[in-house]
């Protein structure tokens, strides 16, 4: 579902990403971590077509994420590192917004939307402006949002952060239940237990360049620390590169 | 102070930035110009005075009071607003509050930076003044010396006493309610203008026989003039030192700067007991002021219902979040009160009075009308139109990350500012027309040339918001005031004189042979016509070409 061949962004003092190729299937959870600076948010942003590569092509169920971004979107569900919003919207607003933008149906964005608020506790606040939000609120609403317009690829920065305990088990079971039903899920944290308890695979960034990826099993091998954890197994790495 | 200085160090010195150097340049050069025009405008106003004999000096020194007045209401409302931001509002004083500093240096320290920003021009711009009063009065060192001190004085004294209606008012003001202050504000500014206009009554200054005598002009004049206030103890410090009486000059410089001080004082003492207070209270949830409108069960965006789904969703939520936001409001009706202000001017200009015939007076100021609504409109678009870019903030990830492309985003844009700035600038046109009693011709050339301009300048600005986008800013308003709302500025300008050069000519034509009842030649005929195709040209370009270049910076950003 995720293909990013050769992807080099160089933002002219920086080479973020350099050369990055991977693959994620349907259905997959795959997990990015690396040290701070490392390009993950880079690589994020590239796949959700925020920023455009400076070479190499990323295509999203097939679709060609530079010819035809509109339609490669349309099946990205994305959620950033840190939750910007319109702060003047209310909640079930700033969900009509994207379900608009989604051109999800009116029947469809009803049910979806009272789901989704009551799934992730913002069914009360609805009606109050995102600006009187808690930090956690805002990114449950953006999670919300990335999922009412039912989408197959899940691209997500760092997804705990802000969020209680509660709420981190909350996502993590969606997750689990989105991966079931075949949606890809590429996610970036610096929370190593999760990586490590949710995803199928997991990938090493740092200095823009992936380091080594697969399953825990994988990545020990290329570490060659054994059953190691993936901390050990993140530091080894970052410390040999 | 330090981070404040650095960052602003950093911006004019970055050796790598071409960008922050050609910005520099452009507003040294814009201001140069300003600065020299308004140095030519008043030494010229002044040498007119002194030609008038008994009157001249009495002129100059009403001017002078006149003059103070409106520094100090321009300093006291600026003051005022930044006060509010710097200190309340911005977004960095939860970290500040965090740290292990006193409040009243925390509340000196945002004072003194809040200050800097809101006396900076009052204070490069009063300069001019002064040195044109300087050489017509032929005064020495100790003038300018003495008026720089006058100026910063005057900068004192309205800092601290809008320093302390804001702590007094934030103290007061129930919690989260801050924001209404910009409100009030807002509407108190534009009645203020409208009252002082209406007392002024500029239009009685150029026909002297509505005045009974000359005694009751003068009266009329002076009836300004309080001596307990500030602004009086300034403008005397600056008259006395202009005919060189020092003592006087220098006693009340020392009572204008004794006043700044004990103010200062008083503003450190109040702020130690209020202002943690106040910024407790600001700091409340944030509510919505209005619930939702809905009239016999429809909604206000079923007006939009001729909007594709992206375009409607972009337009609603730009309608929310203007409305929304207090802050824009005031300055709504600021425009409404300038207009009122503006149709006014063309109600009382006294035609029948001047040695012109009155049907081409009338006329030319139809024509010149055209010129200056246009104007005003560039500097709404310029306000509202072009920060429209930049008011997406750091939110601009949704509309990248959305499978909308940025071209519906900019015209969805287009179309919200284009619609109501059309209506309002044909219906000014058209009610300044009706005001000067011009021809159909007038009528409908002006109001078919404001037809391809609005769009023409909507575009512009536009197209040069994305260009030149500032998501970071927390005040969107601020791009304006950049490199990218220069250059706008400038186009605008550079635009609205260019079709007016283009008509002007067949204008004047077409008129005259109507007049006297004459044809056109074959070649008259093709001036005229390649004349308007030009300047629809023009207004074409100015549309399509920067909306073309925004949506590719913001592609590639």
């Amino acid at each position: 579902m995720i293909e990013m061949d050769n992807v080099t962004k160089d933002f002219g003092t920086t080479v973020a990403v350099n050369r990055l190729s991977l693959h994620v299937g349907k259905g997959e959870i795959y997990g990015f971590i690396g040290p701070n600076g490392a390009g993950k948010t880079t690589t994020i942003r590239l796949m959700g077509g925020i920023i455009e590569p400076t070479s190499g092509n990323i295509r999203i169920g097939g679709i060609d994420l530079r010819q035809n971004p509109v339609a490669a979107k349309r099946i990205i569900g994305f959620v950033p590192d840190r939750p910007f919003l319109y702060e003047k919207l209310t909640g079930s607003e700033f969900m009509k917004f994207i379900g608009d933008l989604y051109g999800v149906g009116r029947k469809a964005m009803a049910a979806n939307t009272d789901k989704l608020l009551n799934q992730f506790a913002l069914f009360e606040w609805r009606d109050e402006i995102i600006e009187a939000y808690s930090h956690g609120m805002k990114q449950r609403l953006i999670l919300a949002a990335a999922l009412l317009h039912e989408p197959g690829v899940l691209v997500i920065d760092e997804p705990m952060v802000g969020l209680d305990p509660a709420a981190v088990k909350m996502v993590k079971d969606i997750f689990r239940t989105l991966a079931a039903q075949n949606v890809t899920i590429f996610l970036s944290t610096h929370t190593l237990g999760i990586a490590e308890d949710l995803c199928d695979r997991i990938g090493v960034i740092h200095r823009g360049k992936l380091l080594a990826q697969g399953t825990m099993a994988e990545l020990n091998h290329a570490a060659k620390t054994g059953a190691a954890g993936l901390e050990e197994v993140f530091l080894t790495l970052v410390h040999e590169s | 102070m330090r981070p404040r200085l650095i960052t602003a160090r950093r911006g004019l010195m970055s050796p790598g930035s071409r960008h922050s150097r050609s910005r520099v340049v452009l507003f040294g050069a814009v201001g140069t110009i300003f600065w020299l025009g308004t140095f030519a405008v008043f030494y010229r106003v002044l040498s007119y005075f002194q030609s008038v004999e008994d009157f001249g000096n009495i002129l100059a020194m009403k001017l002078l009071s006149m003059l103070m007045i409106t520094f100090s209401a321009l300093l006291l409302f600026s003051n005022i607003i930044n006060h509010l931001s710097n200190i309340y509002l911005s977004r960095d004083l939860p970290l500040l509050h965090s740290l292990p500093v006193s409040t009243e240096d925390l509340f000196m320290s945002r004072w003194l930076g809040s200050l800097a920003d809101s006396s900076w021009m009052v204070i490069v711009f009063s300069l001019p003044v002064f040195l044109s009063y300087g050489l017509i009065f032929k005064a020495g060192m100790f003038y300018y010396l003495v008026s720089l001190g006058a100026i910063f004085c005057l900068c004192l004294i309205a800092s601290s006493l809008s320093a302390l209606a804001v702590l007094l008012g934030a103290a007061i003001l129930p919690a989260g309610k801050i924001r209404t202050l910009f409100v009030v504000l807002g509407v108190g500014l534009a009645i203020m203008l409208i009252i002082i206009l209406r007392l002024i009554r500029p239009e009685q200054l150029v026909n002297p026989d509505s005045f009974a005598s000359v005694v009751v002009y003068l009266n009329s004049l002076q009836a300004l003039s309080i001596p307990y206030l500030p602004t009086t103890w300034i403008t005397d410090t600056v008259h006395h030192a202009l005919n060189a009486r020092w003592k006087t000059s220098l006693f009340n410089l020392a009572l204008s700067f004794s006043c700044a001080l004990t103010l200062i004082f008083a503003i450190e003492m109040i702020a130690t007991r209020l202002y943690t207070r106040g910024f407790s209270r600001a700091q409340t949830t944030a509510r919505r002021l209005f619930r939702p409108l809905k009239f016999f069960g429809r909604s206000w965006e079923d007006v939009l219902f001729f909007l594709s789904g992206q375009a409607r969703a972009f337009a609603v939520k730009d309608i929310r979040t203007f409305f929304r936001d207090p802050t824009q409001w005031p300055q709504l009706f600021l425009i409404c009160a300038l207009i009122l202000i503006y149709l006014y001017n063309f109600s009382v200009l006294p035609l029948d009075k001047s040695p012109i015939k009155t049907i081409y007076l009338q006329n030319i100021f139809s024509f010149l009308n055209v010129g200056l609504a246009a104007f005003v409109l560039s500097a709404i678009a310029a306000r509202f139109v072009f920060p429209a870019v930049s008011a997406e903030g750091e939110a601009f990830w949704i509309v990248r990350s959305a499978p909308a492309s940025l071209k519906i985003f900019l015209w969805s844009k287009f179309f919200l500012y284009f619609i109501p700035l059309l209506i309002l600038t044909e219906l000014l046109i058209a009610a300044s027309n009706l005001l000067l009693g011009v021809t159909p011709f007038m009528m409908y050339l002006s109001m078919l040339t404001i037809l391809f301009l609005v769009p023409a300048i909507t575009g512009l600005a536009v197209g040069l918001g994305a260009r030149f986008p500032d998501f970071k800013s927390e005040n969107p308003a601020l791009a304006a005031t950049g490199l990218g709302g220069v250059v706008f500025m400038l186009l605008s300008f550079g635009l609205i004189t260019a079709v007016l050069i283009l008509e002007a000519g067949p204008v004047y034509r077409i008129f005259m042979a109507r007049l006297h009842g004459q044809g056109f030649s074959a070649m008259q005929i093709m001036w005229f016509l390649l004349s308007f195709i030009f300047a629809i040209c023009l207004c074409l370009c100015s549309l399509f070409l920067p909306m073309i270049l925004g949506e590719k910076y913001l592609r590639k950003i």
